[in-house]
């Protein structure tokens, strides 16, 4: 890779991040918010319905609040990170991109920096969640929650790799915003974060075991809660590898990207 | 010349689809000079810019930059380069001080020196005691004195400034010029401008470009241009009193050519400064009542005029150039 000073651009361009998210509150209140309005609305009046210890065994042995908190979490972080990557189209209205592309730090550098912080902001949301979640659940492994909060951050860093690979492609705010709220959606609601995934349709099955955000939801509620669906071993692994692979991807892109 | 080349362009050209943005451009930049490309909006200046700067690939020729191909070797360009463009490229939401660290860092500068720099260079704009606001709280020159400060950081070879005093108010243009004559004293770097406006042109550069519609028209001397549309001219108006215009030549050796039209004398001269108080001693003595002296000096728009046909005053880009730019904003 060519340029001077990857560690240092990699740290300038983090340290920018947590700067300007410090300096917003009010986009960390409004994140915040949606995540538990759907907890207490969707979540309690469903636990509500599923209060009879029969329906424990639908939900792997859970009550439903306990089996959608980790869900709820994880759809929290994953739209705060896929969603970062719109930031990288502000940088382009405002200028601040050409900054970057003129400089002879390797791109590359810069682009994954800009995700670590984008990353860290988003799993700070995800973690405020879980404080808020936590009272509401049962029996969730306390001992579970730092390789949790581990596992959010490796899936955030994909998501926003994602969000910054498609984009470098684009060159409006629309388009983005439309591709993105095309694809988020089923994301969400085909990763296991609403309902167990076993016992489906094969063709949904089919989709959710191509989507890269249900290793990320199966293994934190494993982590907090010890259910799973996945083996956990599996769902580290495909987790990795999807991060893996969005991260070099939006590199790769940004490379390539012109004014 | 013996003088070493720091930019060297070869028949550089750039197509948007079939449009011809910049047209086959050949030119070279010297170490130490202040160079102009000088032209309306819509010239291709900005474009030429993103070709030497490697945010843009030329579609033929070939520009070397501090000797390195900013084609095949973009990093090494980057390297030698500050850059300064017509837009704003600062973060709003960080301070003076956060936007010029962060600059430090990419372009891997070690800590220590960059907060030491900083300070120096911010004092070197007079915005020192601006340091810890955000960006958003600065007025627009301001922000052009913060991107030039920080352009300067990492002791670039070579600066790149495109339109410097677009859209600012005139004393805050006049400080902007200062900064960049002491910049090439203080700081001994080599410094492309790109402008429309002709004093600003007139005044700064060693070497001028003109450039219309993508090509280069005209390149030489402020005063080389200046003298290639002809001399000052002096007006004193004698209102009809009698006089041989014989008598009038061989002043001094700034005049021309002399000649008398109904109520004023017209002198052509090579300098009107010296010229002036000489010629009013000579009509004193012979005993004229001089009513008023007037004098012009051609400029840069005289100069543009005799080019193009065009006044580059009027010229603010042809209306195609400010569809384009309305559909660029919207694209
Ligand atoms: N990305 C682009 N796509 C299409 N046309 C462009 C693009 N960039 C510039 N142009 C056109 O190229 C011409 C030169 O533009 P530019 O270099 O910005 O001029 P200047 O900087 O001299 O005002 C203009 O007519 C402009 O509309
Ligand atoms: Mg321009």
């Amino acid at each position: 890779m060519e340029g001077v000073g990857f560690t240092k651009a990699l740290y300038a361009m983090i340290y920018r991040e947590v700067i300007r998210y410090r300096r917003a509150y009010s986009r960390m209140l409004g994140s915040v918010l949606n995540p538990i309005i759907w907890l207490i609305f969707f979540g309690i009046g469903w636990a509500s319905l599923f209060r009879d210890n029969i329906f424990r065994q639908i939900f792997l042995g859970l009550d439903y609040i306990t089996f959608l908190a980790p869900g709820i979490v994880m759809m929290a972080i994953f739209s705060a990170s896929f969603l970062g990557g719109v930031s990288m189209l502000w940088d382009r209205e405002f200028g601040f991109l050409k900054e970057i592309l003129v400089a002879p730090s390797s791109r590359s550098a810069s682009l994954i920096g800009k995700s670590i912080g984008i990353a860290f902001t988003a799993l700070v949301q995800g973690i405020l969640i879980l404080m808020v979640t936590l009272p509401l659940t049962n029996n969730v492994n306390l001992y579970g929650i730092l390789p949790a909060i581990i596992v959010s951050y490796i899936v955030s860093l994909g998501f926003t790799s994602l969000g910054m690979a498609i984009a470098s492609r684009m060159n409006s705010m629309e388009g983005f915003h439309l591709i993105v709220s095309v694809v988020m959606m089923p994301i969400i609601f085909l990763s296991g974060a609403f309902y167990p995934i076993n016992g489906l349709p094969d063709w949904m099955t089919i989709l959710i075991y191509g989507n890269p955000l249900t290793y990320g939801v199966d293994l934190v509620r494993y982590l907090l809660t010890g259910v799973y669906a996945v083996d956990p071993m599996l769902s580290l692994i495909g987790t990795i590898l999807f991060t893996t692979v969005f991260t070099a991807l939006s590199a790769y892109l940004f490379e390539k990207t012109t004014i | 010349m013996g003088r070493k080349k720091v930019i060297e362009v070869l028949n550089l050209t750039k197509k948007f689809g079939d449009f011809t943005a910049v047209d086959n451009v050949r030119f070279d930049v010297y170490e130490g000079e202040i160079f102009g490309f000088l032209g309306p909006n819509g010239a291709g200046k900005t474009t030429t810019i993103n070709m030497l700067i490697t945010l843009l690939k030329p579609t033929s020729g070939e520009a070397y930059v501090a000797g390195y191909n900013v084609v095949k070797e973009p990093y090494r360009v980057r390297r030698m380069i500050g850059v300064v463009f017509q837009d704003p490229t600062i973060d709003r939401y960080l301070t003076g001080y956060e936007n010029m660290y962060i600059h430090g860092l990419i372009y891997g500068l070690p800590r220590e020196k960059i907060r030491n720099r900083i300070d120096e260079l911010l004092k070197f704009v007079d915005l020192y005691e601006f340091r810890d606001k955000p960006v958003k709280t600065y007025s627009g020159g301001m922000i052009r004195r913060l991107e030039i400060a920080r352009s300067l950081l990492h002791i670039p070879k070579i600066l790149f400034l495109d339109e410097p005093t677009l859209g600012l108010d005139p004393q805050t243009r006049a400080k902007i010029w200062e900064y960049i004559e002491r910049l090439r004293y203080e700081h001994n770097v080599t410094i492309f401008m790109t402008t429309h406006y002709m004093d600003e042109a007139e005044k700064l550069c060693d070497r001028i470009a003109i450039i219309d519609h993508g090509r280069i028209i005209a390149l030489d001397t402020p005063e080389n241009l200046i003298k290639m549309v002809g001399d000052e001219v002096v007006y004193v108006r004698i209102d009809g009193q009698p006089i041989d215009i014989d008598k009038l030549r061989g002043i001094n050796s700034y005049i021309k050519d002399v000649e008398i039209r109904s109520n004023q004398i017209i002198f052509s001269v090579s300098n009107s400064s010296k010229a002036i108080p000489t010629i009013l001693e000579h009509l004193v003595g012979l005993g004229v009542d001089v009513q008023e002296v007037k004098y012009h000096k051609p400029d840069m728009g005289d100069v543009f005029l005799k080019l193009t046909g065009r006044d580059l005053r009027d010229d603010e880009g042809s209306w195609k150039d400010m569809v384009r730019t309305v559909l660029r904003r919207w694209r």
